[in-house]
């Protein structure tokens, strides 16, 4: 176990390395965040929805926060399995589905973390109608931090599948720009999933991609209703046993008929 | 039972070309990168690997070191199968891979170490001992805080090579570990591999293209060339059989006269210096050179033996590589 804690440690280490970086994300993310707000305040001016300003205006400073757990590509370990770097990885003691998991969770984990805090403690400090809004109750609060930990271990899942695809493709930019397409829009961060059409809430919801951040943010905003949480975790808990059993098996099978590219 | 076994193994790749225009298939190339290859390696024994480009050395390190499964045949490291066994096989060996990097790029090599300490679940005391050690000796000391990105080649390489010597594995695989070294550095590598060798008792394998680093370093070669091994034993058995010509560089006061010399040597003139190659065996050295000094008032005269990299690719002209 120690070993899959290092990475994370190490991980931590090279995203503090880029310090600028960090402080540009923030920002960038922060005007992100507003200007989606002042389009839905705008939005409500002309044509109020069902769904409360306050609530939305939540949802987007919360999908802003965590996006990095949204964005995909480990762009090191694309490159390992693209220049064949990885047969380092090969002669580690370690199970490789696991150390890849590991990775994959450390990137979006202290991403995002880092970026999460000093965001939501900024937004907390806007004015009512532009700021984030506090949780409906402290068991829904802890309750979406339950979900959203269930989604991070959904999308690693979900991406280690994406690395195993990319060892027999190759080349991961194709794939990923799908998924990249698929994830913007399924997960809420384009438009958030509160506001698709009624018809499609049923299937929107059950989609993996609504799992890591649309679910728990529901649950924080009261949208999902502190007693009906526990659907939400039987969904998330489908899906990462589904994506983990594919995962492995990629895997397993890749190893076996792994070639090292680049001599 | 040797520590390394290899009975008949087998590897090849398909290599698909580009689709050619008007044709709807790709061709496909199968190469064969190991056919038949079998031998044994005893603890502590340092053996080079050598081969031309694409003769499959590399293939069968990375076969050993359990990253590629073969086609066929039988391979055990310590009783162990690398490839069905991986990670437990893993846990003994070291590799270094002359090309690629094992440490992280963006943080200081200390880091990347602490890393590989708990990946291969070294004990604290064990790590720092083995950390002093092999900093001191590879000269890594004052770049521990430095990050990969910022070395040059040659820390480069000696900082990987700390990586992978931390656990202290029993088995070292070096695939071309001098590439790109400059002179001090491969002096330096070479003479720490020895060390390796005899205090550790680790058996290293060493695949590369650079003959001194064999002649220095290895008791024994294997050559490899179209995946067929086509030599095991001692260095200078291979050499003594390509190295049967000697060459003399002469230079004469005035314009000497050849006619006495015997035909079965051959002559080549390069500005005022006359090269003289001939075999020993047949033209007894005493003669020839009695024979040069017949042919005029000589000024200055060398003999030298065959540069080792030229006996090699007469080795590989003659075995057809």
């Amino acid at each position: 176990m120690k070993k899959y804690l290092s990475t994370f440690r190490m991980r931590w280490k090279m995203e503090t390395q880029y310090r600028g970086a960090a402080i540009g994300g923030i920002v960038c993310q922060m005007v992100f965040g507003l200007i989606l707000i002042s389009v839905y305040r705008a939005l409500y001016q002309g044509n109020p929805q069902s769904m409360p300003l306050s609530a939305i205006v939540t949802y987007v400073w919360l999908q802003q926060a965590f996006f990095r757990m949204l964005l995909s590509s480990d762009n090191d370990l694309m490159d390992k399995i693209r220049t064949g770097g990885i047969a380092y990885e090969m002669c580690r003691p370690v199970n490789l589905y696991g150390y890849y998991y590991a990775r994959i969770m450390a990137m979006k984990l202290t991403g995002s973390l880092l970026r999460a805090i000093p965001m939501l403690i900024v937004a907390s400090l806007l004015p009512e109608g532009w700021g984030i809004g506090a949780p409906t109750s402290l068991p829904a609060l802890l309750l979406s931090l339950l979900g959203l930990t269930m989604g991070l271990f959904c999308m690693c899942a979900l991406e280690n599948i994406t690395m195993g695809i990319t060892m027999r493709t190759i080349d991961f930019k194709g794939f990923q720009a799908l998924l990249n397409l698929l994830m913007a829009t399924f997960s809420g961060n384009i438009l958030p999933l509160t506001l698709f059409p009624d018809s499609w809430q049923p299937i929107v919801k059950l989609l993996p991609y609504a799992q890591l951040l649309d679910a728990p943010i529901r649950i924080y905003t009261g949208e999902t209703p502190v007693a009906q949480a526990g659907e939400v975790f039987l969904i998330q808990g489908a899906w990462l046993c589904i994506f983990v059993a594919l995962g492995l098996f990629l895997w397993h099978r890749n190893t076996k008929k792994m070639i090292v590219q680049g001599g | 039972m040797h520590y390394i076994e290899v009975e008949n193994l087998n590897k090849s790749f398909t290599v698909r070309k580009k689709r050619e225009k008007g044709r709807l298939t790709r061709e496909k190339t199968v190469i064969h990168a190991l056919q038949d290859v079998s031998f044994h390696i005893d603890e502590e024994e340092l053996t080079g690997y050598i081969g031309p480009n694409g003769a499959g050395k590399s293939t069968s390190v990375k076969i050993l070191s359990g990253i590629l499964t073969p086609d066929s045949g039988k391979a055990t490291v310590g009783g162990l199968t690398p490839w069905t066994e991986r990670k437990k096989h893993v846990e003994n060996i070291g590799v270094v891979f002359g090309q690629r990097m094992q440490l992280w790029w963006d943080v200081p090599i200390l880091d990347s170490y602490r890393l590989l300490k708990d990946i291969y679940k070294i004990d604290k005391n064990d790590f720092e001992n083995r950390l002093e050690e092999l900093t001191d000796a590879l000269d890594l000391k004052e770049l521990l805080a430095t990050p990969l990105r910022l070395m040059s080649l040659g820390q480069r390489m000696r900082a990987e090579l700390c990586g992978s010597l931390l656990h202290s594995p029993k088995l070292l695989f070096l695939d071309e570990p001098t590439i790109g070294l400059d002179a001090v550095s491969k002096l330096k590598l070479r003479e720490f591999l020895q060390k390796e060798n005899k205090e550790k008792g680790t058996t290293i394998l060493l695949t590369t293209h650079d003959m001194e680093d064999i002649a220095a370093l290895c008791n024994r070669v294997m050559v490899l060339g179209h995946g067929k091994k086509l030599f095991d034993g001692q260095l200078p058995d291979l050499l003594s059989r390509y190295d049967t010509q000697r060459t003399i560089h002469v230079r004469y006061d005035t314009a000497p006269d050849f006619s006495s010399l015997p035909e079965s040597c051959t002559l080549q003139k390069e500005g005022d210096n006359y090269i003289i190659t001939y075999a020993p065996a047949e033209l007894p050295t005493a003669e020839i050179i009695a024979r040069l000094q017949q042919a005029g008032r000589m000024q200055e005269m060398t003999a030298q033996s065959q540069n080792i990299d030229h006996l090699i690719a007469r080795m590989y002209r003659e075995m057809d590589l």
